[in-house]
């Protein structure tokens, strides 16, 4: 679904990757862990096509993708109804299938990410920063996406949003979609990815399925994942 | 490649700015007022004079915080706009800007001429006029479009006005010179090399210019100063990259 290999990209005289190469199966969740810094954003943005990678190549398979940045941002003269008009007629509007069904799944999704749909009347960009988080998630799932790409997923989230949305990325997942998350929340990677990616100072340092991981954990031969990230991650 | 679904998301988001801007709408209406307080009290002829000239500002105006603005403020960094779509975002937002411009001042123009017409007082040449200030208004966006790329909000803008009225100034002292600039712009002669190339660099700031004089030499100047902004514009987009933030 996505392969990622050998990025470098550097800003100035700041090497932001030097050396990034994972790879993901359809249907799966992928954490990318690593420090403050360490280059999981530069790796995104590069993914969605916002940065140019100075060596090496990134190949996604044909589809829809979903993005849920960090800090979502909202053209402030846009009600949360319009974006997500341009969201659907983006994805191919009312010829493409998301005409009729489309505000339905609106509702649906925002059901199921607790989501007030009665704010879609107002501008995203006045939205509290935990509303502004599930209206992205909103939006990118609103297009049906078959990869969700999502920087830090529970940041600004309340923890009944947090099961929410964690609920929400798993649904994808038994549906055949493929997630990619960026995230410092160790204990929430654990619980749902299969598989991790740790960066450290721009390079990939260990890329791994959680499966065979999970199996050894239940057989207490290895740590949880918390270890292994500050041990890989450590000075 | 001309993407028709990018323009068509760029000219939801884009309309919906101009026509929801009060003080956008409120310049919109103020000017052909002006223009028609001026007409009524004066003549229509001193009224035409003032509005070919100031009509490539409507352009100007309406290229204000085009590409920076946007970066910053980290809206691009959407799905929408995923897979370097940012880049045909910023294009087709200039293409809009002059197209809500356009229609505005052929509205306009058209009114006048009507005006002009009932009076017996619209001519020909006008229409020449006309064609002109719609070429200085072009301009107008894609030289906003590159400034806009280094200054956010409306500082593009106001840059180019406090130059202009910086050029101005430079005017009226050299009306006092025997040949100063003036002179020559109201001749619409310009005996030897150097103030012929003072005069473009006056047009590259003011195009309004281009409606005063001899109209084939500004237009060709115009013209060539619209495809040169066209071109570094198209250049500095496909440079472009949405920004790094330290700590990512």
């Amino acid at each position: 679904m996505i392969e990622v290999h050998r990025l470098a990209k550097r800003f100035g005289p700041v090497e932001a990757l030097r050396d990034i190469s994972f790879r993901t199966a359809k249907g799966t969740i992928t954490a990318m862990l690593g420090e403050n810094g360490a280059g999981k954003t530069t790796t995104l943005k590069i993914l969605l096509g916002f940065l140019r990678p100075d060596a090496g190549s990134v190949t996604i398979a044909p589809g829809r993708v979903g993005y849920v940045p960090d800090r979502p941002s909202y053209f402030p003269w846009l009600d949360g109804w319009t974006i997500l008009d341009l969201v659907r007629d983006a994805a191919g509007g009312r010829d493409g299938g998301n005409g009729r069904d489309f505000r339905p799944r609106v509702l649906a999704v925002s059901r199921d990410l607790l989501f007030d749909p009665g704010l879609l009347r107002r501008r995203p960009a006045s939205y509290s920063a935990g509303n502004a988080r599930k209206f992205a998630y909103l939006q990118s799932l609103a297009a049906g996406p078959d990869l969700l790409v999502v920087d830090e997923p529970y940041a600004s989230l309340d923890p009944p949003s947090i099961k929410a949305v964690r609920n929400v990325l798993c649904g994808l997942r038994e549906a055949g979609r493929t997630v990619l998350l960026s995230s410092h929340m160790l204990v929430e990677m654990e619980r749902i990815a299969d598989g991790f990616v740790v960066i450290r100072r721009g390079a990939t340092i260990a890329h791994a399925g959680l499966r065979e991981w999970r199996v050894m954990r239940s057989a207490r031969t290895a740590p949880d994942l918390e270890t292994v990230f500050l041990r890989l991650a450590g000075p | 490649m001309f993407d028709a679904a990018l323009f068509a998301l760029t000219w939801r988001v884009t309309r919906k700015r101009f026509f929801g801007s009060p003080p956008a709408l409120a310049a919109a209406l103020a000017f052909p007022a002006f223009i028609a307080w001026i007409g009524l009290h004066d003549s229509y002829g001193t009224a035409a004079r003032i509005f070919y000239f100031i009509l490539p500002h409507a352009f100007l105006l309406s290229a204000q915080d085009a590409v920076r603005t946007d970066i910053e403020s980290g809206v691009l960094e959407n799905a929408l706009f995923a897979a370097g779509r940012f880049r045909g975002f910023l294009m087709a937002k200039g293409l809009v800007a002059a197209a809500v411009a356009g229609g505005y001042a052929l509205l306009l123009c058209g009114l006048f001429a009507a005006w002009g017409m009932a009076l017996g007082a619209f001519r020909a040449s006008d229409l020449v006029r006309i064609g002109l200030a719609l070429l200085a208004g072009l301009y107008y966006v894609a030289l906003a479009g590159i400034l806009s790329h280094f200054l956010r909000g409306g500082a593009n803008v106001l840059a180019l006005l406090l130059a202009q009225a910086a050029v101005l100034v430079a005017l009226l002292f050299s009306v006092s010179a025997r040949t100063g600039l003036l002179d020559y712009a109201a001749s619409g002669r310009f005996p030897g090399l150097g103030p012929k190339l003072l005069f473009g660099g006056l047009g590259l700031i003011l195009p309004n210019v281009v409606v005063t004089g001899r109209p084939t030499l500004f237009a060709a100047g115009v013209l060539a100063g619209l495809l040169a902004a066209l071109l570094i514009q198209t250049w500095l987009l496909r440079r472009l990259e949405l920004g790094w933030r330290r700590g990512s």
